[in-house]
This record gives C-alpha cells, sequence and structure tokens, in this order.
C-alpha cells in the first residue's frame, strides 16, 4: 500500500498535472484566401460587322453561354482570366499571365467546326517572341455545330506546337464552351 | 588465479575422462548459444557453471558455449554475466543437447523492450530473420529505413519516387504501421503514402520488426505490425568508441557520411553522439536522367545518461532534417496531363543533370526531446518513466502560377507530448508482467499562409490508454504471452468546408451541432469526436523436438481513423484527384491470426509464416465520380470502409552449404480483398522473392553476395480506370485512364563485396564496393506512385568506407 502511495506521488499525479497544463482549448483558425486560383475565363470577340460579343465560363454559375460566330468572318479574340472568390475584391489574372508570359501559354482546339487562329495584332510575347494568344484572330469557315476548348497551360515543355498535348506543361485552365457557327 | 582454475578444470577433465573410461557413459555434450534477449546478439564471456560440480565454460566472441563428457542425469545450470542478471536452469541430460539461453543486458534496462515476437524470434536468436543487425543498418546507411527493411520477408516499401519510402508490413503501412524509436512511438504525419517516416537509421544499432503488433506497449492500433528500433548499447565501465561511415554513390552523385561516438564512465554515466549527412542529385533511370530526384538530409542525436543498475535516469535529443525533390514531370495539372504522362514512354520533362532541389519538393524537420527516469524498489520490481516531446513540421512544396514556388503549398506543424509510466515485474525469469499508463496530446497546425486550402485541419487529439501484458517462459521450449490494451481517443477539430462540400454531404443534417459559423462561401465547424478502443494478444510458441519450433498467436486491434482518413480535403498533384475525408468513419477492428513453423538448427534453417486477418470497418480511399472544376474534371475519390480479408504467407530459408557458402531465400505472398465490394485491395505487394549466396573466405577477410530480387506482376488489383473526353484531330474522343493496370514483374540483381582491413577478428575497418540493379534492367513498381510517370533507378555503383575506433 506504502508502494502504491509512493506510485502514486511519482508518476500518476506529475502525469495528471502535466496533462492539464498542457491541454488548452485551440486558437480559431484563419479562414484561408486561396491564391493562384482561377475561377472565370472572359472571351471577346470583336468583329467589324458586329456589336461584341462576351461570353463567360465561371466556377461559379451554371456556365449555359455559348458563342456565336458568322460563317466566313474574322474575329479579334481576347481572352480574360478573373478570381472572382471573393464578390468584393475580383481579381484580374490575366495580367499575371502576361507578366509571367514565359511560362504561360493560351491555346484554342475545336471539334465539330474547323477554326483555324493565329497570333493578333495586340498579342503578349514572351522573351522569345512567341505568342502567348491572350489576343487572338479567328477565321470561321462554314456553318457548324462545335466546342471550342480553352487552355491555359503553366510551363509549357515548348512553346512552339499545333495541338495542346504538344506543348505539354501542366493544365491551369481547360474549359470547354459550346460554339455555333451560323449564316 | 585464472590458470589455476583452468588447470582445476583439467584435472576434472582429466578425472572425468578416467571415469569415463570407465563407465562408457559419460560421453554427452550440452552446447549452445548465449544471446542479448533484446537484440539477439551473441554475449560473450558468460559463465556457465554445472552447479554441484566444478565444471565450467565461458561463452567466445559468437557467444557459444560448450560442455563435453557429460554423465547423463538432472543437470543445474547456472548462468552469469557481469552485466547480467544470472539465471539457473535445471536439465534432464540424457543425449546430446543444444541448450541456448538469452540474458538480458542490465544496461540495456534503459532501453528496455519487454516483448517478444512470438512469431519470429526463436529461442536460438534464429530470429535474424526479423531484424536488421549491425551490418544490415550499416548496408543501407545512405538509404532509408524502409529500404533496409524491404530485406526482411513480408516488408515492402510504399513508395513515391526513391527517395520517399514507407515500410508496408502484411500489405499494410501508415497509421496500420507502428515506429517505435527508443522506446517511443515516431510521431510524425505517417498518414500520407507520400510521407516517409522522418527517421535516421544510423542512430542505431538494431531494428526489430514484430509482424503481430503484440507490443501492445506502443498502441493497440497498429495490425500491420510494429519496427522497433534500438539504440547502441553502452558498457558499464571506462570506455570510449565511435564509428564513422562514408558512402559514395556514382547514380546521383551523391553519397553520405555519418559518424558516432560513446562514451561511458564505470560509475554509470554515459554520452552519445551522432549525426548524418546525406546528399544526392538528380538519379537515373536506365535510359534517361530523373530530374528533380535529389535528396538532402542532415541529423544529429545526443544523449546522455547515467545508469545505477537499481535506477538510472537518460536525456535523449534528436533532430532529423531533410529535403526531398519530386520528380519534376509527376508534377501535373489536369487528368489530360495524366494521360499525356501515361502514353509516352518516359518522362516529359528531362533536364540536365544537377544537384538543386526545385518544387516539386518536400521539407521536413523533426524534433524529438526524451526523458527517461527508473528506479528498481527490488529484485523484481522496477518502474520506469518516460516523458517525449516531439515537433513534426512538413512543407510540400508545389509549381505554383502567381506565387512564389518558395511559399509551402502545405505547411503542417505536429507537436506530440507524450508520457509513459510503467511498473514491471519479473519472477525468477519465467513470469514477466507489466502494467502501464499512458498520456498523450497531439497539436495539429496547419499554416494558413500557403494559400491553398488546408489538406488536413488544425485538430488537437488526446489520448489516455492503458495496458498490461506479461510472458511467462518455464523452459526454453515453451513460451506463452498476453497483453490487454484499452485506449480513449479524443479528437477536436477546426476546419473550413466549402459550403456547397458540407452540405452535398448532407453534414449540415447529421453534423448540424458542429457547425460555428458561416464565412462566405465557407463554413467553420468545430467536429468533436470519441473513440474507445480495446487491444488484446495472446500468443504460444513451443519447440517440435529439437530442430523444430511452433508458434502461434492471435491479436485484435482496434484503430480510430486518422487525421487524413477523417478530414483530408484538396487536390493531389501527382495523380489529379481531389481527396475528402469523412466524417462518419468508425473505427478499424482487425482480428489476426499469426503461425510460425521454423526449423532452427542443421544445415538448412528456416520460417514458414502465415498470416490471416479480418478487419471489420477497413478504411480506404475509393473513387466517387468526378468533380467539375475549371482544370476539368477531377476524379475525386473519399476515404470509405468496408470488410477486408488479408493472408498471405512470409518464408525465409537458409541453408549453409559449408562454413563458407550460405545461401537465403526469401519469399513473401499476400492476398487482401474487399469483401463488400467483392474487389481486391489496391497496393499490395505482388509476390516477391529474394535469393541470395554469400561466400565469406576462410579467414573471412573478405565476402562476396549475389542477390536477385523478383517481383510478380500483381494481377489482383482493383479497376478504377475511368473515361475521359478530349479532342484529337477536332474530335471529340473517349479515352480510357489507365491508372489500375500493374506493371510486369521484374527482377534485379545486386552484387556485393566486402574487404575487411587490418586484423580480420577486430576488424576496425571494412571496404564493401556495390552494384545495384547490375544489368541496369528497366523495371517499374506497382508499389511506387511514380510508376506512371518513370523507370525505377538504373545501376548503381557505390563504396562504402567503415571505420571503428
Amino acid at each position: 500500500m506504502k508502494q502504491f502511495k509512493f506510485l502514486q506521488k511519482t508518476f500518476l499525479l506529475p502525469l495528471l498535472a502535466a496533462t492539464f497544463l498542457i491541454s488548452c482549448s485551440p486558437e480559431e483558425p484563419e479562414a484561408i484566401l486561396e491564391q493562384e486560383l482561377i475561377t472565370t475565363v472572359e472571351l471577346t470577340f470583336t468583329s467589324s460587322s458586329e456589336e461584341d460579343q462576351i461570353v463567360r465560363w465561371s466556377t461559379t454559375s451554371a456556365n449555359s453561354e455559348s458563342i456565336t460566330l458568322k460563317a466566313n468572318s474574322e474575329y479579334q479574340v481576347e481572352i480574360a482570366f478573373y478570381d472572382e472568390s471573393d464578390p468584393a475584391d475580383i481579381e484580374d489574372i490575366t495580367e499575371e499571365v502576361i507578366e509571367e508570359a514565359d511560362e504561360h501559354q493560351v491555346f484554342y482546339e475545336f471539334s465539330g467546326v474547323t477554326i483555324p487562329f493565329v497570333q493578333g495584332g495586340s498579342d503578349a510575347l514572351d522573351e522569345d517572341q512567341n505568342p502567348v494568344f491572350i489576343n487572338t484572330v479567328w477565321s470561321t469557315g462554314e456553318i457548324g455545330n462545335g466546342v471550342v476548348s480553352v487552355y491555359l497551360i503553366h510551363e509549357p515543355t515548348t512553346k512552339a506546337s499545333t495541338t495542346r498535348d504538344g506543348f505539354g506543361g501542366e493544365t491551369d485552365v481547360a474549359v470547354d464552351i459550346p460554339l455555333v457557327v451560323i449564316e | 588465479m585464472r590458470l589455476i582454475v583452468l588447470r582445476t578444470i583439467y584435472f576434472f577433465l582429466f578425472i572425468q575422462s578416467i571415469f569415463w573410461l570407465g563407465a562408457q557413459e559419460c560421453d554427452l555434450s550440452l552446447k549452445g548459444r548465449v544471446t542479448d534477449l533484446h537484440d539477439g546478439t551473441p554475449i560473450f564471456g558468460a559463465l556457465l557453471k554445472i552447479e554441484g560440480t566444478d565444471l565450467f565454460v565461458q561463452t567466445n566472441e559468437n557467444g557459444i558455449y560448450s560442455f563435453g563428457n557429460l554423465c547423463p542425469g538432472e543437470k543445474i545450470l547456472f548462468l552469469s554475466h557481469p552485466e547480467c542478471n544470472p539465471i539457473s536452469k535445471k536439465h534432464n541430460l540424457i543425449s546430446n543437447t543444444d541448450l541456448n539461453f538469452e540474458l538480458e543486458h542490465h544496461i540495456n534496462e534503459l532501453e528496455e523492450i519487454v516483448i517478444s515476437d512470438n512469431q519470429l524470434k526463436g529461442l536460438n536468436g534464429n530470429a535474424k530473420e526479423s531484424r536488421l543487425n549491425t551490418d544490415q543498418i550499416i548496408l543501407y546507411s545512405s538509404q532509408s529505413l524502409s529500404d533496409a527493411l524491404k530485406s526482411l520477408a513480408g516488408v515492402s516499401s510504399l513508395k513515391t519516387g526513391n527517395a520517399i519510402a514507407k515500410p508496408m508490413i502484411h500489405g499494410m503501412y501508415g497509421s496500420r504501421v507502428g515506429i517505435v524509436a527508443n522506446g517511443i512511438r515516431l510521431q510524425d504525419q505517417e498518414w500520407g503514402a507520400d510521407h516517409a517516416p522522418n527517421i535516421d537509421l544510423n542512430a542505431f544499432q538494431n531494428v526489430q520488426l514484430i509482424k503481430g503488433a503484440s507490443a501492445l506497449k506502443y498502441g493497440g492500433d497498429i495490425p500491420g505490425g510494429i519496427i522497433v528500433l534500438s539504440p547502441p548499447k553502452l558498457i558499464l565501465k571506462d570506455s570510449l568508441f565511435g564509428q564513422t561511415i562514408m558512402n559514395a554513390s556514382l547514380n546521383g552523385r551523391g553519397g553520405s557520411l555519418t559518424s558516432k561516438l560513446m562514451k561511458s564512465t564505470s560509475n554509470g554515466y554515459y554520452v552519445n553522439g551522432q549525426l548524418t549527412a546525406k546528399r544526392f542529385g538528380d538519379l537515373s533511370a536506365p535510359d534517361y536522367l530523373l530530374s528533380n530526384t535529389g535528396v538532402k538530409e542532415f541529423n544529429v542525436s545526443f544523449k546522455l545518461g547515467r545508469n545505477k543498475i537499481s535506477k538510472g535516469w537518460e536525456l535523449n535529443y534528436s533532430r532529423f532534417q531533410n529535403e526531398i525533390g519530386i520528380l519534376r514531370a509527376a508534377h501535373i495539372g489536369n487528368i489530360q496531363d495524366l494521360v499525356r504522362a501515361l502514353e509516352v514512354d518516359k518522362p516529359l520533362r528531362i533536364e540536365p543533370f544537377t544537384h538543386q532541389i526545385n518544387a516539386p519538393k518536400q521539407q521536413g524537420i523533426h524534433q524529438n526531446i526524451h526523458v527517461i527516469y527508473f528506479n528498481k524498489f527490488s529484485k523484481d520490481l522496477k518502474w520506469q518513466l518516460d516523458y517525449n516531446y516531439q515537433v513534426n513540421s512538413r512543407k510540400e512544396f508545389d509549381i505554383r502560377r502567381g506565387i512564389s514556388d518558395d511559399i509551402p503549398a502545405i505547411d503542417l506543424k505536429l507537436q506530440t507530448h507524450s508520457m509513459l509510466g510503467n511498473i514491471i515485474w519479473r519472477k525468477d525469469f519465467n513470469w514477466t508482467q507489466e502494467w502501464g499508463v499512458n498520456a498523450l496530446l497531439q497539436d495539429n497546425f496547419s499554416n494558413p499562409n500557403t494559400g491553398v486550402k488546408r489538406l488536413i485541419p488544425d485538430h488537437v487529439k488526446t489520448q489516455f490508454g492503458s495496458y498490461w501484458v506479461g510472458s511467462y517462459k518455464p523452459s526454453n521450449s515453451f513460451h506463452w504471452d498476453w497483453g490487454l490494451r484499452l485506449d480513449q481517443v479524443n479528437w477536436e477539430v477546426q476546419k473550413y468546408y466549402t459550403v456547397t462540400d458540407w452540405e452535398s454531404r448532407g453534414y449540415d443534417e447529421v453534423f448540424s451541432q458542429f457547425e460555428v459559423e458561416q464565412r462566405g462561401t465557407q463554413i467553420l465547424v468545430n467536429p468533436q469526436f470519441d473513440f474507445l478502443n480495446f487491444a488484446a494478444q495472446t500468443g504460444i510458441s513451443f519447440e517440435l523436438g529439437k530442430q523444430f519450433e511452433t508458434s502461434l498467436s492471435f491479436i485484435l486491434s482496434q484503430r480510430s481513423p486518422n487525421a487524413s482518413e477523417l478530414f483530408s480535403d484538396g487536390l493531389h498533384h501527382s495523380l489529379a484527384t481531389i481527396e475528402f475525408g469523412s466524417l462518419t468513419l468508425e473505427k478499424e477492428v482487425s482480428n489476426k491470426l499469426l503461425l510460425s513453423f521454423s526449423k532452427t538448427s542443421g544445415k538448412l534453417k528456416g520460417v514458414i509464416e502465415p498470416y490471416f486477418s479480418k478487419i471489420n470497418n477497413y478504411i480506404f480511399i475509393g473513387p466517387k465520380g468526378l468533380q467539375q472544376t475549371i482544370r476539368g474534371a477531377f476524379p475525386v475519390w473519399q476515404y470509405e470502409a468496408t470488410d477486408a480479408l488479408l493472408w498471405g504467407v512470409d518464408t525465409t530459408f537458409e541453408y549453409d552449404f559449408s562454413n563458407q557458402l550460405t545461401a537465403n531465400v526469401n519469399a513473401a505472398f499476400t492476398y487482401a480483398q474487399d469483401l463488400n465490394n467483392d474487389l481486391p485491395l489496391i497496393n499490395i505487394p505482388p509476390f516477391n522473392t529474394t535469393q541470395s549466396f554469400k561466400y565469406r573466405s576462410p579467414k573471412k577477410r573478405y565476402e562476396v553476395e549475389i542477390v536477385n530480387h523478383f517481383v510478380s506482376r500483381q494481377n489482383r488489383f482493383p479497376d478504377l480506370n475511368f473515361n475521359f473526353s478530349s479532342l484529337q484531330e477536332n474530335v471529340l474522343i473517349q479515352r480510357e485512364v489507365d491508372i489500375s493496370s500493374p506493371p510486369n514483374a521484374y527482377q534485379a540483381v545486386d552484387l556485393f563485396f566486402l574487404i575487411h582491413i587490418g586484423d580480420v577478428k577486430e576488424s576496425k575497418t571494412s571496404i564493401r564496393f556495390m552494384l545495384n540493379n547490375l544489368t541496369n534492367t528497366r523495371y517499374r513498381d506497382y508499389l511506387n506512385r511514380m510508376r506512371y510517370y518513370a523507370d525505377e533507378v538504373g545501376r548503381n555503383f557505390q563504396v562504402q568506407l567503415v571505420y571503428s575506433y
């Protein structure tokens, strides 16, 4: 019995005491503002004969919008990326993309319709004068229904390719937007 | 004096031989081996005396003793050693007998491991298959714990690249495998498949593997098994010794240096210091460079203590720090990137060789402070108190856009306080009982400055446990042990969910009591969980005749889900999967039966160990549909529970052709099935076997060993492939993303050549040449997460210099 008391004194009590000392209620964690986030892709189509057409794809909306273009026409296409996760503080990511032109590449792929595109007059260029395709000129052909896949590629393995796979790298944006070419 | 004694022996032997000539019966021999109870190392200089006679012998450096020309009849053997408790043993000698002993070093009581590895620990140290000795630790000095353990049957390595490796026992890893260093469970972020244990193998002298988790002292929640690392033994006399090991590797153009120094005094004080530094650049596969696979590591440890046999104390500090590069090509943005990586033979990014480590990479720092005090009330009773504080900080760096790659994407700090108090009662070396209490407080802090959603939330985990273990070993031919443990685990968590995730999982209804506050699109919740876990274990082992031995043990363990299984929430960049924990998980209950049959002596020695385990509520991560993001559709994986059956066989055989040539075969087979879904479990080691031949020159100056590894293809795997539509030649096509198919079987050969320089008997210096993957075989391993992106490491030539002083 004496031994038990001794035991109690020597380690049970310190054990309990230590446990109480170190258990205090944790502080409330801060909410994290996610960086590097892109929530919205915005395409602006400009042609000499029509009003500007703006099509948006956003993680916060239903994304029912589609692009309507006229056959055998030329369009200036301007792409913009935004972080709209905080409606009170909308960030324009496009500037970052242009600043880090060496690390980025915008690219489009089409299915169902054939629309070749080239760099636009005001396109951003990287150090080696490669177009980033922020600003492009699309030339529509025959009428049809299709989809355009819009890519933002981070650290592509090459800056000169004609397919998405050819660029390599990591995909930051890959969204599909329905596209109609009308008469 | 000694001479007189020896003369007396000779005289008695002479007298005996006269009797023998007359009686013709006194021709029996009694021999055997005396080893350390803890690690099976031979004990030199133990004195064995046959009571009632003047016959005595001493063990040689291999721990072997031998009496000859004994008459039949009952003998009482008295065994003593200056550093050990004396023991006596009655034996009725009727034929030539092998009798082995295990002694407990007094000095060893500091790192006392009163666990008996039923399955493997033979009566005569046959258990060497289940442990790594000093020489094997030296062999793997520049590698990881997991690489070293892989040489044991039944242990595999779950890898992410080459440097991130975690041990897998019987198909289980992570929270199902415990790592105990210096008598304390390692507390790091062990849940992750890509988190290697933060431990330096070089700081330890002995590594023991207990497959049955019978070590309830360290926890009742480890159905896979437990890895026990013990520090170097210290001798209770004035001494100073040390060892330095240097390694240089061609592949990776790097090397490691480890050095330790131990000093002890006759009044019981001892000091021990150790450091390790490692540096490797990019490794090479047979055909290409594996860009960004470099490693940096720097570890120190320090120990100070005093052992006065009846009481003693020790203070321990260790710091482990590493930085590991992750194959650059394995960092992908979405499924399309993954598909592209899967469709090519070699990594999509190969850059010139560098020692530099860039993102993606991991950085870990693990610090450990450990204080021990023990006291002996009496010859039979001892108590010990351990306090331990561990801080684990873990940072993971990704390729980032818009912000610097130098800001980690994961930044976790895990602090653990643990107290362990126990009382050990021992009677005549036959009965041992131990009772202990364990309290643990763990705090995880997830730094919000990452700018990335917390993968693991802030939480506090408290655990109170109590255990009772015991063993009864009336003779060398029978052993029984048992144990019980009860743990109360409490989780207190603070986590943000996105409101859509919280609601889509139905948590807003089931767990509305946890809701604290909604902030914009996020909701702060405060989940609290309690688990009561019970564990029990019992086992017996006995001899079947002279050469055979068998054992049987049963283990019930209960494990509460870990932080990752409950709360994980985020994107995994190496497989483009979104991983979610589940708040509805319950504790995992495992029933495991282990058998072992061994042949313990003769030219052929070996062990066959079948095991069966049924796990209810087995927690695993499985696919749960797709989630649309701005980067396209991502597969969502969520933790869930099922009932699982795991069984398998591990075997090890050794054949001595002669004193010079030894052959060794290891093999392991594991079967694992998800019973509820009737599917094989993922990431289960395929059948694997290792064969080796070792030749030692007659004077043991040279040693040559050739090792062949064969790993079959895992044909039992769940099909988790999914379809993905992508554009090809302007047409949208469906492509199957094959993330399930295991790689083909492979074979790789290693060659080792060891030379002792100087006096062979007390070799101070040795050089070892190692050639790994001799044939430069191109292969991929099912248990390596990088198998989707690149081949395994190609041929490596390594030189190792060991110098002891």
